[in-house]
Order: C-alpha cells, then sequence, then structure tokens
C-alpha cells in the first residue's frame, strides 16, 4: 500500500511525526486499526522498519507514525522523507490493548519518551469514547522538556476538564514549571494512583518501564492490570522471520501488547 | 488408499532415475569443490543420488532460498514503480533425487511455520509442485542422531517415494504419499510390483542402519528437561568457543530465520528475503541500541531452547531432526547433541 506523507510534525529535536494518507483513497476507508497495533513501513531503498501507529482510527482518512532517530533507515526516514513524498506501508499488524477490559475502569497511563506513541493512539481512541471510562490520568516524562513529544496535544489535553495530565522532565529547567524526577518516583509520591478498578498502560524506555513496574509492584497493582507493549526487533510481521520470538511467543503475532503478567512468563529476555 | 511397493535392481533403479531426468525438471546432489548442492540435472552422470550426508547441503535452498528477490522497484518521474513481474525459478513442477529422511523430514517440521496464520504461498507452492525422492541411508555418519526422534521410519510420509535397499542386491520403490502413488504409476513403467517379504527386508535393512548409530538419545527426556534450563550456567560453557559465524544456520535443514534487506542503485532497487540466525549480534540489535541478546551465550540459549522447547511448545515438532550438519560444519566443533545433552543434564 502506497501512502503520501501528508504532514511533517517536528516533535523533539529527534522525533518526528509523518501525518500519512492513502494514495489510492478506497484503501483509507478500509484499513482500520485497534490502538496499540503496528505497520512496516518502507522508505524504498532504505529499508522496512516496524512503527506503531499513534493515532486512533476514531480519527480516520490520516494516521500518524512517530519516528525517532536512531538507526540507519530511521536516519534516511528524518533526512529524506519531506512532505508530498511517497513511502510503503503493510499492516496493520499485532495484537491490540484489550479494549473490552478497559470499559468502565480509570485508565493511567504511563509513558516515557517516545514511548508515548503507542498510548496516544489509545488516549486517543479512549477520549473519543469518553463515556466509556472513568477517570482518565496521563503521567508521562522525559529527560528534558524539549524531549517531550505532542506537545501541543498535550495542552489540549491539559485544557480538557475530564482529563488529568502529569508532566515530568528528569532534571530541573529554569522555565519547567511542572514535575522533575523520574516517572516511577512521580508515579509514587505525586499521582499515587487508586489501585482498585484502575488499569494501567505503560510504555517508554525498557528501564522506565523496568522501575515502573516495580513502582506499581509496591503501589499493589496486580500484574493483570497493568498492560505494556514491548518493542522488539521485527522484520516481517508476519510470525515467519523469527526475529521476535521470546520463548515461543512472536511478539509481531501475539503481542506487542501484553500485561505484566503475561511477561513474567515468558523467558526472562530482558 | 493403497501404496504400492516396487521391486527391481540397482540397473533397474538407474534407468528409472534416467528416465525421470529425461522427462522431469530434476534436481539431485552434485559435486562441487567436495560438497554436493541439489542443483537440477540434465544427466545422471553429473549427480550423485546417494551423496555422504556430512557432505550435502539440506534441500531447503530448493523451498527457502539463500537470498531471494521480495520486489523491484524503480524510481520515476511520476514516482515510485514496483517493476516485480519476475517468475518464482522454484515454483515449477519438479523431481528431487537423492533426498534423505532427515531433509525430506525437515520440510514438515518447517511447513508448520509457514502454514500457520500467514500462509507462505511461495513456499508452499514449491512444496506442492515437487516430488521428493528418498535414498535411505545404509549407515549412519559420525554426527547423525535422527534415530533419536520418535517417528516410524516405515510410515514416514516425509517423501513420496522412498528407495530403500533390500538384500540379495534388490531395490524396493515405495510410495509413501498419494502424490508418489500417482508418480510411480506414471514413471515406475515396467518395474515389478514388490512381493510379501518386501516389508520385512526393509525393516531389517532399517535395524541394521539403526543399530550404526554412534548419537543416541531421548527426545521427550530432552524436551522435558530443557524446560527448566533457561538459567542455566552451560549455556556459556558450551558457547564459549563459538565464533558466531552463523555456519550451522545456513546448513541446517529447519533453521528458518530470515533478514528483509534493501538494496539501492541510482534509481532502482532490490528488497532481498536472505537467511539469517539467532547467532548473530545484529539479529535482535534495535536501531536504538537495545539489544536483549548482547552475549554468545544468549544468542546460543535462544538457538537451543527455540530448537528443543518453544517450538515443540508452539507447533508440537522439534526444530532439530538430528542430521548432523551442523556439528560437522562447525570451524570450532561444537555438537549440537553434546549441547542439548549438557545443558538438559
Amino acid at each position: 500500500m502506497i501512502c503520501t506523507v501528508e504532514k511533517i510534525i517536528q516533535e523533539t529535536p529527534d522525533v518526528r511525526t509523518y501525518r500519512l494518507k492513502f494514495r489510492d483513497e478506497s484503501l483509507a476507508e478500509k484499513f482500520d486499526w485497534f490502538p496499540g497495533q503496528f505497520v512496516e513501513f518502507s522508505l524504498l531503498g532504505s529499508g522496512e522498519c516496524t512503527f506503531c501507529i499513534a493515532s486512533s482510527a476514531t480519527r480516520k482518512g490520516t494516521f500518524d507514525c512517530s519516528i525517532k532517530r536512531a538507526g540507519i533507515v530511521t536516519a534516511d526516514i528524518h533526512r529524506d522523507l519531506d512532505e508530498g513524498d511517497v513511502v510503503g506501508i503493510r499492516g496493520p499488524y499485532g495484537n491490540w490493548f484489550p479494549l473490552e477490559d478497559l470499559k468502565g475502569k480509570n485508565l493511567l497511563f504511563v509513558g516515557g519518551g517516545i514511548g508515548l506513541a503507542p498510548l496516544r493512539s489509545l488516549i486517543q481512541y479512549a477520549i473519543d469514547n469518553r463515556n466509556d471510562y472513568a477517570d482518565f490520568t496521563i503521567l508521562y516524562g522525559a529527560r528534558t522538556s524539549a524531549d517531550l513529544c505532542y506537545k501541543e496535544e498535550i495542552d489540549e489535553w491539559k485544557n480538557n476538564k475530564s482529563l488529568k495530565v502529569i508532566l515530568t522532565i528528569d532534571k530541573p529547567e529554569d522555565t519547567w514549571k511542572e514535575n522533575v524526577g523520574v516517572v516511577p518516583k512521580i508515579l509514587e509520591e505525586v499521582v499515587n494512583p487508586i489501585v482498585e478498578n484502575t488499569k494501567v498502560i505503560t510504555c517508554g524506555p525498557p528501564i522506565m518501564i523496568k522501575y515502573t513496574l516495580m513502582s506499581l509492584d509496591k503501589l499493589g497493582f496486580d500484574p493483570k492490570d497493568v498492560v505494556t507493549t514491548l518493542e522488539m526487533k521485527m522484520q516481517c510481521g508476519l510470525g515467519k522471520c523469527g526475529r521476535c520470538n521470546i520463548g515461543s511467543t512472536y511478539v509481531c503475532k501475539d503481542g506487542p501488547v501484553f500485561t505484566y503478567e503475561d511477561l513474567s512468563k515468558l523467558p526472562d529476555e530482558f | 488408499m493403497n501404496l504400492t511397493t516396487y521391486s527391481t535392481d540397482p540397473a533397474g533403479l538407474q534407468a528409472f532415475y534416467e528416465a525421470i531426468i529425461s522427462a522431469h525438471d530434476t534436481y539431485a546432489p552434485v559435486e562441487k569443490f567436495g560438497k554436493f548442492d541439489f542443483t537440477r540435472v540434465d544427466s545422471l552422470s553429473t549427480c550423485n543420488t546417494d551423496s555422504p550426508i556430512p557432505k550435502t547441503m539440506s534441500v531447503k535452498p530448493l523451498f527457502f532460498p539463500k537470498s531471494a528477490k521480495v520486489m523491484k522497484y524503480k524510481a520515476t518521474s511520476e514516482g515510485t514503480e514496483l517493476t516485480d513481474t519476475e517468475e518464482d525459478p522454484l515454483a515449477g513442477k519438479r523431481v528431487v533425487l537423492g533426498v534423505r529422511h532427515c531433509d525430506a523430514r525437515s520440510l514438515q517440521v518447517l511447513d508448520a511455520v509457514y502454514k500457520w496464520d500467514y500462509v507462505d504461498t511461495d513456499y508452499g507452492k514449491r512444496r506442492e509442485n515437487t516430488i521428493l525422492i528418498s535414498t535411505r541411508c545404509n549407515e549412519a555418519s559420525t554426527h547423525c542422531f535422527c534415530t533419536s526422534l520418535d517417528y516410524d521410519v516405515e510410515q514416514l510420509d516425509a517423501f513420496d517415494v522412498a528407495v530403500i535397499n533390500g538384500l540379495d542386491e534388490k531395490v524396493y520403490l515405495q510410495a509413501r504419499t498419494e502424490k508418489g502413488e500417482t508418480f510411480l504409476k506414471e514413471n515406475a513403467t515396467g518395474l515389478a510390483v514388490a512381493n510379501g517379504s518386501a516389508q520385512e527386508e526393509m525393516k531389517k535393512q532399517f535395524e541394521k542402519f539403526a543399530s550404526s548409530f554412534r548419537l543416541k538419545m531421548d527426545y521427550t527426556e530432552i524436551n522435558e528437561k530443557m524446560q527448566g534450563q533457561f538459567d542455566s550456567p552451560e549455556f556459556e560453557d558450551v558457547s564459549s568457543n563459538c565464533v558466531s559465524c552463523n555456519t550451522c544456520a545456513f546448513v541446517c535443514p529447519t533453521c528458518h530465520c530470515f533478514k528483509i534487506s534493501d538494496e539501492k542503485l541510482r534509481d532502482e532497487g532490490v528488497r532481498y528475503k536472505s537467511y539469517d540466525s539467532c547467532n548473530n549480534v545484529y539479529f535482535t540489535l534495535m536501531a536504538g541500541g537495545h539489544n536483549p541478546r548482547p552475549v554468545k551465550y544468549r544468542r546460543w540459549r535462544q538457538r537451543a531452547m527455540h530448537k528443543f522447547v518453544y517450538y515443540k511448545e508452539r507447533f508440537g515438532v522439534n526444530l532439530c531432526i538430528g542430521c548432523g550438519k551442523c556439528t560437522t560444519s562447525c570451524p570450532v566443533n561444537i555438537s549440537i547433541f553434546e549441547v542439548v545433552n549438557k545443558v538438559a543434564k
């Protein structure tokens, strides 16, 4: 499937959001996805990469991929891909956040850095179906204020009276008026969430996930109620190439969304 | 349905092979630099249907090529267009001679992964259009342990036609699948249908072959014991000599991991699907620099556990068929047999 880059948004110095539109409009109608799913994104000549869809299908017509400049293909994407250019898309692949299980629950999103991208898909979905959920809290952190993604959208979220948004950065900055400290610390000290009837959805760098899971454990969350989405090297997305295997699990088919309970049953490769 | 067994002598078998080669697209082991590779042949004299196992590459590349084009593309002034119209060179009807049990069995093992969820149609077509004619081994080679697997060799339907030596210079051709039955009906013209003692003779021949094995293990026991060995310190020990050359995965008939890569020259490019291996440090290295298997023993653990635990859990079969090719080809003599036996202690 060929998509055109409709808009590029510079989120942080090394993250850009690419808003994509199907060149064939009839495909746009058919292309449906759930929050948490991913696509294989081709820049011909450079290669293919796996990116989560960072927007919700409740806002159809276009979809977003937020891409951090990290490796060879992502560097080429940042350098070569301009608005109006075309890319190849395969997908959507993988499972999605347990939408049914989340209904009627308090939602607590815990994101770090580019890890907000997969959460954003679910956040948008949940905002568009706001009546299905109880309390709605977003805790989002990054190393510096410049590294926070989706700044404009976060302002919208802050203005939305039905959401609670808590931001944090690792070290103090002169103009920064919100929290300072790593995500797990803020989670325990500032958010101090109600455990009852709450589902936690978290994504971020491996180190943040590790300590966040420990904090959640300390706060008394049941591993069943903690949902995360895994980052694992993938190529085919079809359960064939073997790259994303963790034990007998194919992250590309059985995941990338897992509960903490599922994760603890997998061999400890993280 | 009734599957027929035909009987002939070595000369008759040669004539049968000759007839196949002249009538069909035929692949058989051909020697090149002291090694045998399944290659398309035009005459029986250029190939060896009884090539020694340790020196023969598996049939895997006939179904899953070392490197294959996924697509071709070209940048034009109107944008990018796909120019892929090449036909799959392996998709036509063909016959493969000189396939060993282990090789044929490996394809059945691979079927499981290629047919779950997304079905790989290229692979399926290649499988469907191929007649596999097996050669039964007469003696085990040093690193073979295929008889340790729990299948009944006399019933094995991994190939379409079995060629088995009997007593007194007799040779039996036995159909093992419906495809093989039809094939023999059409191609085994002039061969006599074997009498009742054939089955008995073939069994005896197998018993003689089975007694020549140096290596034996209990797969069920290994499966069970390996399950709890994820944290075994043995993995560090057994992998310490590994040079991460990935040869084991390339010669392995069941290794099926691949990578997708793009190559581009000016305005044209090709996307390839090529062999890859979990022993390769780049296999799981992510763009951000995170790698769940940065050290050798973790990669070896993945290799051993995938073959003896994970694949079995997922698809019900082991991902190792005991052919010993990896051990024969390993430059530092790591034996998968020894590895799992040490770990499963």
